[in-house]
């Protein structure tokens, strides 16, 4: 395996091309085969009255969580859907990024056509495709925004653009715009430039022993943080807008 | 004129000089983007993680909380290292 093709993505054209004339076929099928996974694996955990040792963690994993969008959200009423809406994007967002630490099986463009890599390269991660990471962090904002029209009322919502003074309006505009840049932007290059990393870094030594402990560092552990911090974000910009 | 017909002509009418030029201003920048990028983050990271060791020094039975949000505050800080890191790939590989 060479260095070709790296950080080149499989984009199939139909129609006139252009903006939504394009379709990047490995995401789709590998966030359509996550979401799969994640419903197969909820359906197998049963809730009982007496809790079983599965029932026990997933238990106390979403109560750690529960606790901090309890102390963050501070209208009760919305703590629920708050909770629900960061929860389904950390366990999505958590299963990719951890495929990005396993090997498996992606797909590369080459000049000479499409080059298929079987347990050389690993799983390709939906996250390392900014389109997937802009809808949701866009998604964040308009429902953080609508959640702050419903609870306040849009005369008050229309007001706090305008504080503390009226010459802070253009800044507050901004600053609402840069939040789901810097959210988006913060995942898709912690996964995609480590997987870049990953792979210059074990082309160096010729693929020695190095990847397995590179992996474990940028696909699990770091994985798993960037995905703790997208929904814990997630938590903290709708709450600071109710 | 848009990039990359200017560099089309660098290269075409440069020759040798052109491809030279073209290639040095690419490397130089991404070089100079993930070094200098690196700096800011790299002080921010350290401040978060001594003043967490010094936390954790004089509340030992919080050290697990601590940790967590250190972790947390590590990886917000990071964020513009991760841009800078984003400019030099995109200079390096996406650039015509």
């Amino acid at each position: 395996m060479s260095l070709e093709g790296i950080g080149e993505r499989w984009i199939v054209y139909f129609g006139n091309g252009g903006f939504f004339g394009q379709l990047n076929p490995m995401t789709l099928i590998m966030s359509f085969s996550i979401m799969i996974m994640l419903v197969l694996i909820a359906r197998k955990i049963k809730f009982e009255r007496i809790p079983g040792r599965v029932q026990g963690a997933v238990e106390t994993f979403f109560d750690s969580f529960w606790q901090i969008t309890e102390e963050v959200v501070p209208n009760p009423e919305y703590r629920k859907p708050t909770f629900v809406i960061a929860m389904t994007l950390f366990l999505y967002i958590l299963v990719s990024n951890v495929l990005g630490g396993i090997p498996g099986i992606n797909v590369t463009p080459l000049a000479s056509g499409i080059n298929v890599q079987l347990f050389t390269d690993v799983w390709y991660s939906p996250t390392s495709d900014l389109n997937v990471n802009l809808s949701y962090a866009i998604m964040v904002l308009i429902i953080s925004h609508a959640f702050a029209i419903k609870s306040k009322g849009f005369v008050s919502w229309f007001k706090s653009f305008f504080e503390p003074t009226p010459i802070m309006f253009p800044m507050n505009i901004v600053s609402e715009i840069a939040k789901p840049i810097s959210h988006s932007f913060r995942l898709f290059g912690n996964i995609m430039g480590g997987g870049m990393l990953v792979l210059i870094l074990s082309s160096i030594v010729k693929y020695f022993v190095l990847p397995v402990f590179l992996w474990a560092i940028f696909g699990w552990f770091f994985g798993i943080v960037q995905a703790f911090v997208f929904s814990l974000l997630t938590i903290v910009y709708i709450g600071s807008m109710l | 004129m848009d990039l990359k017909t200017m560099l089309e002509t660098l290269v075409t009418n440069g020759g040798y000089l052109g491809w030279g030029l073209y290639y040095l201003g690419k490397l130089l920048a991404a070089g100079l983007c993930m070094g200098i990028g690196a700096i800011g983050p790299a002080l921010g990271e350290g401040k978060i993680g001594a003043s967490a060791m010094e936390a954790m020094a004089r509340q030992p039975e919080l050290s697990g909380t601590i940790r967590t949000n250190m972790i947390l505050a590590d990886a917000i800080a990071e964020t513009t290292g991760i841009y800078s890191l984003l400019i030099a790939i995109i200079l390096l590989l996406v650039l015509p």
